[in-house]
């Protein structure tokens, strides 16, 4: 059945190909300040109405007719153009782009602007350029990809210091998020203020809301493609950046003559450094801190191969001393190699590590002592093609295989002398899939998108399975059978289809409709029911007891073009997703160091919908964004709220962002962004009794999240100073620099965090009364400035 | 869950003690839904020397500040599996006594008891086993040296080994110069050994954060951290045996009601309902709040006469 659809793919995009005489024009599309690949740009053959744009490693190729053409090469930001070809064979052309740079006098509105929204296939995407990112105004003047993603619509937190993001209604663990393809489990540094991408290194950002192409899978809600920077292969660069928090450096160049590059890029906090000699916590082996470092490089062996090898490396540190503190981190690493078989088939082969650990210990001493360390392992193979059948039909197809190891706890205690271990078994799994997709013109104005994932997940030994009783909805069940595996035997298998479809049609030349259908599954599911999600949280593979989670996703778009020159962009997508085998937990549920930990999971169904309006400028001395979204996620879960939908923990209905930025003159710049957010809903009480003297909170109506917080609004501001580009002596200076002033919260509200019940801190007297109270926590409840200067040479 | 609880209550600890962030914790006054009363049945009864108490109210609004009236006129009785009936009178408003012969205790390990309460024309039944208790062997004391931010503190900590066969819960109870103390992060709760049922500590001795959890960390009118223990003080330890479901209650109640701000919301689970092990024998009656749990409990106690009772560390 499956391998007949292939055929039926391929076939149906074949038909079209053997009509006369063609010719593929093919190549990379860089940067020429450093030999960047550009992602996404563009190559247009005007006469014939027909281009393509670059892939992800800065490929393209277009089949056409014989014949003589102008095309042009375009991306924004980067001045066009515009070669004239006679081809009569297979052209390889591999173009680079000038950079327009800043141009303040007047305002400049070039071929350059791209029309990405209107035109292109994709829909419910955004892409944040690095440039970008480091204009919005942010937490102690730190750029952080997280943060700005934060900005765009139908992406929302629950709040500051909350590590992750929430996409359309879906829970921080439904994200996919890839660093050059590894798989980041974490991607928070201190709790949830930082995110672990350093902007020194990172190129490209791209985050898919829905319709996500076959190609990805694993993860219900959304995919954060991160790519990393290859480096400079023209000339040594050195970045750099000193902040509140943290300073970072990066040094990139050339390798191999030009053939390759390599760049690193590392950061550290430094709280720790500064307060040590003031603060006697942290004692010898103390530590409170987190660094990273990330690294590229790659090579060209020739025309047609290249290879890449990536890695990251990061950690957070909490420690009192040597012994007691608790740390968490990430690696990733990998290799991959670009093949051109032909003109037209594109190949990529990567091979993938990835690894989130976390560690905890309590006891200074010998004789009682705690040690325990969780971790998530995973290898991954891809081979992955595109074959750029002619100018209608791009097909890609691929396989992946992924070989998990998950190790919920290694932990031993020591109590008075008595070593025990309550180490829990390791989990062993493989998710496989194979997907094929293709990108179709259908006429000048219309064009399709469709593929199918087919994905399996296989549980393996050495383990043990348990069995669990039903019981009253929302109380802990209890093992009433076991089963014990041998090493490699299947222990239990799970398979999806995927089907995905998007549809585009052009209106003119000014707007266009799109609409899209994506299945999505997710075999690994991240255990949390805090408030916040935080690096405790445990990745748990899906067994004979919890399923997989299902989502569909239906998405409704009209994208247009209006101003001067297409100055400003708008869109407007609603969407609405159903999901299947949502993950809720009881009351009291124990989730850490817990075998029999599926005995306090829940299962329910979710449904988010939504629309979201999106205007943006781009070019001018002002350019920015509004992003607003209206929105509702619910779940539906036996057990709690009296088995009825109640609204997510994230979910909020209205959500503004609005980002400006202004160049003042040539030195100085100006950014703004404004945040409003509704509240989101928590669960407060109606009642309290006493047992036992102790005063217990009661919701009588036995509802969850049933009040909404007050309404969240701040607004961030930050001016930018360029250093002076020449000396006092007239002569140019070969560094460049700049200063950030900024000021995060700028009226210093106290926007809630979460409203909390309690009884008053004092202690009560046996036969008093208990006084009870509700108090509010706003994470951020004043005005933070911050200053950084940062410079490049 | 507890010891999340735990976790992040030393995390919090060292953010603030960072002194990195903004943060801001205030009393406010929202609007809350309003409910019906719900009947409340307090019924924790041990083996200790003397009287039993069981006691009914209502649950009341969430923010009055007033003591719960009682419930009068209830029918109160406990039977245990030989059929041995306790039956509970009346005090005062709401609350029913069982008050022994001379010698007698109340229950006996390995039997399990049945509760009735009659209020009105409903009747609300509940059951619980009697555990085990193992004796508390000693009470020691040790100095925790003081740094920066704290003078030096003398701590208490107890000593019992938990019996071996898993399969034990306890609830260990504290007295400071005869005043339990049970603010909500005095509640103290073991499973064997250890913390949770999963942690497989069994057979062993309480580990160390238990047996140093009879500690109240107060603080005085400057905010500075007092002892907990100084010369004079006397320590009173009864470890009473709870069930299984007994221990989930506590815990839960742990979870919901030791709320200590902070960053330890970004850590905190959303408010719910502590279950209850007792029902109304018509199903579809009016609703019940509380707890039934019969234990042993055993107990020791100690006073602190001068620093040279200090233990090595």
């Amino acid at each position: 059945m499956r391998t007949k659809i292939l055929y039926l793919l391929f076939f149906l995009a074949y038909v079209s190909a053997f009509a006369q005489p063609k010719h593929t024009i093919s190549g990379y599309i860089k940067d020429a300040a450093n030999g960047e690949v550009l992602i996404g740009a563009t190559i247009y053959i005007k006469s014939l109405t027909t281009g393509a744009t670059t892939n992800v490693y800065g490929f393209y190729s277009v089949t056409v007719d014989g014949g003589t053409y102008d095309v042009s090469y375009s991306y924004i930001g980067f001045a066009s153009q515009v070669k004239t070809l006679t081809l009569s064979e297979n052209t390889r052309i591999d173009i680079e782009l000038q950079g327009e740079g800043m141009q303040l006098e007047e305002v400049v509105v070039s071929s350059t602007k791209d029309e990405q929204g209107v035109k292109a296939q994709e829909m419910s995407t955004n892409r944040l350029d690095v440039k970008t990112i480091i204009r919005i105004p942010a937490f102690l003047g730190e750029a952080d990809v997280i943060k700005s993603l934060i900005q765009l619509p139908g992406v929302s937190t629950v709040g500051e210091g909350a590590s992750g993001f929430n996409v359309r209604g879906g829970s921080v663990g439904q994200n996919l998020i890839l660093l050059d393809e590894a798989t980041v489990y974490n991607s928070s540094h201190l709790l949830g203020f930082f995110s672990v991408f350093n902007p020194d290194a990172v190129k490209d950002i791209k985050l898919y809301k829905g319709a996500i192409p076959a190609r990805f899978g694993g993860r219900l809600s959304s995919l954060l493609d991160v790519r990393m920077k290859e480096g400079n292969n023209k000339t040594y660069e050195v970045n750099g950046g000193v902040g509140t928090i943290f300073s970072r450096g990066a040094v990139e160049g050339p390798l191999f003559k030009g053939d390759g590059s390599f760049i690193v890029a590392g950061r550290r906090s430094y709280a720790d450094i500064l307060a040590r000699p003031f603060v006697d916590l942290l004692k010898d082996g103390g530590a409170l801190n987190f660094y990273d470092l990330t690294g590229k490089a790659n090579y060209n062996i020739n025309k047609r191969n290249r290879i890449f090898v990536s890695g990251y490396t990061g950690r957070d540190k909490f420690f009192f001393d040597g012994n007691q503190g608790f740390s968490w981190g990430n690696n990733t690493g990998t290799i991959r190699w670009n093949k051109i078989f032909n003109d037209r088939l594109f190949a990529n082969f990567s091979g993938i590590f990835s690894q989130y650990d976390y560690s905890l210990q309590f006891g200074d001493n010998e004789r009682d002592n705690f040690r325990w360390k969780s971790s998530i392992r995973n290898l991954t193979f891809k081979p992955s093609f595109s074959y750029f059948l002619n100018t209608k039909n791009e097909i890609s197809f691929g396989v992946e295989a992924n070989y998990y190891s998950f190790q919920p706890a290694n932990a031993f205690g020591t109590s008075n002398g008595n070593r025990i271990d309550i180490s829990l078994p390791e989990k062993y799994n493989l998710e496989s899939s194979a997907y094929v997709g293709n990108t179709q013109q259908l006429s000048s104005k219309i064009s399709v998108e469709y593929g199918l994932r087919y994905s399996r997940f296989n549980g393996f030994g050495p383990g043990k399975q348990y069995t669990y009783n039903d019981t009253i909805p929302g109380r802990r069940r209890s093992v009433v059978d076991e089963k014990t595996f041998a090493n490699g035997e299947t222990t239990s298998t799970y398979q999806n289809f995927e089907p995905r479809f998007s549809f585009k049609a052009e209106l003119n030349d000014l707007s266009s409709i799109k609409a899209s259908y994506t299945r999505m599954a997710q075999y690994l599911h991240l255990i949390s029911n805090t408030t916040a999600s935080n690096p405790l949280d445990v990745w748990t593979p899906t067994s004979n007891n919890i399923k997989p989670e299902l989502g569909d996703q239906w998405v409704l778009g009209y994208f247009r073009d209006f101003g001067k020159e297409k100055m400003f962009e708008f869109s407007v997508e609603a969407y609405y997703r159903n999901t299947q085998n949502q993950i809720d937990y009881i009351d009291g549920a124990d989730l850490l160091i817990n075998e029999f930990l599926e005995g306090d999971l829940l299962v329910g169904n979710g449904r988010a919908y939504g629309v979201e309006f999106y205007l943006q400028k781009k070019v001018g001395r002002f350019t920015g964004w509004a992003a607003y979204t209206i929105a509702r996620t619910e779940l539906k879960v036996d057990g709690i709220n009296r088995g009825e939908w109640y609204a997510a923990r994230f979910d909020q209905t209205h959500n503004l962002k609005l980002s400006g930025f202004y160049d003042l003159n040539k030195r100085w710049s100006a950014s703004a962004n404004f945040t409003f957010v509704s509240g989101t809903p928590s669960t407060f009480p109606t009642s309290r009794y006493v047992v036992q003297d102790i005063l217990i909170p009661y919701n009588a109506l036995e509802s969850r999240n049933n009040v909404r917080l007050p309404a969240y609004h701040r607004l961030d501001v930050s001016f930018r100073l360029e250093g002076r580009t020449v000396k006092r002596n007239g002569n140019a200076r070969k560094n460049s620099d700049y200063w950030v002033f900024g000021v995060y919260n700028l009226y210093g509200r106290r926007n809630p965090f979460s409203i909390y019940f309690t009884q008053g801190k004092d202690r009560v007297t046996q036969g008093s009364p208990i006084n009870s109270e509700a108090r509010q926590l706003s994470i951020i409840g004043t005005v933070v400035p911050s200053v950084s200067y940062n410079f490049k040479f | 869950m507890i010891f999340m609880k735990r976790l992040s209550l030393y995390i919090v600890t060292i953010l603030t003690g960072s002194c990195i962030f903004y943060s801001c914790d205030e009393v406010i006054n929202p609007a809350l839904e309003k409910a019906e009363p719900v009947l409340v049945i307090d019924a924790w009864l041990n083996d200790a020397v003397g009287d039993q108490k069981i006691k009914i109210t209502r649950s009341q609004p969430y923010f009055e500040n007033v003591l719960p009236t009682g419930v009068s006129g209830a029918v109160i009785s406990v039977t245990d599996t030989n059929g041995k009936v306790y039956s509970f009178s009346e005090t005062e408003a709401g609350v029913y006594v069982w008050t022994p012969l001379v010698n007698e205790r109340f229950g006996e390990v390995g039997l399990s008891y049945n509760l009735s309460v009659q209020v009105g024309s409903e009747i609300f039944v509940s059951e619980a086993r009697m555990g085990r208790a193992p004796a508390v062997d000693s009470i020691t004391f040790l100095l925790v040296p003081g740094g920066q931010f704290a003078d030096d503190q003398y701590q208490a900590e107890f000593w019992a080994t938990d019996p071996i066969e898993p399969g034990d819960a306890y609830w260990i109870k504290f007295y400071k110069n005869g005043i339990q103390q049970l603010k909500p992060s005095e509640i103290i709760t073991a499973y064997d050994a250890g913390f949770s049922k999963g942690g497989n500590f069994s057979g062993v001795p309480f580990i160390a954060p238990i047996r140093r959890a009879i500690n109240s960390f107060d603080e005085d009118k400057d905010e500075q951290p007092l002892s907990p223990y100084v010369v004079g003080d006397s320590v009173n330890v009864v470890i009473q045996s709870i069930t299984e479901a007994g221990f989930n209650f506590l815990n839960q109640v742990v979870i919901q009601t030791n709320r200590p701000g902070g960053f330890g919301e970004l850590f905190a689970t959303p408010l719910a309902n502590v279950d209850t092990n007792i029902v109304n024998s018509n199903a579809t009656g009016s609703k019940v709040q509380g707890f039934f749990n019969v234990g042993a409990a055993t107990s020791l106690g100690r006073k602190f006469k001068s620093l040279d009772e200090l233990s090595e560390n």
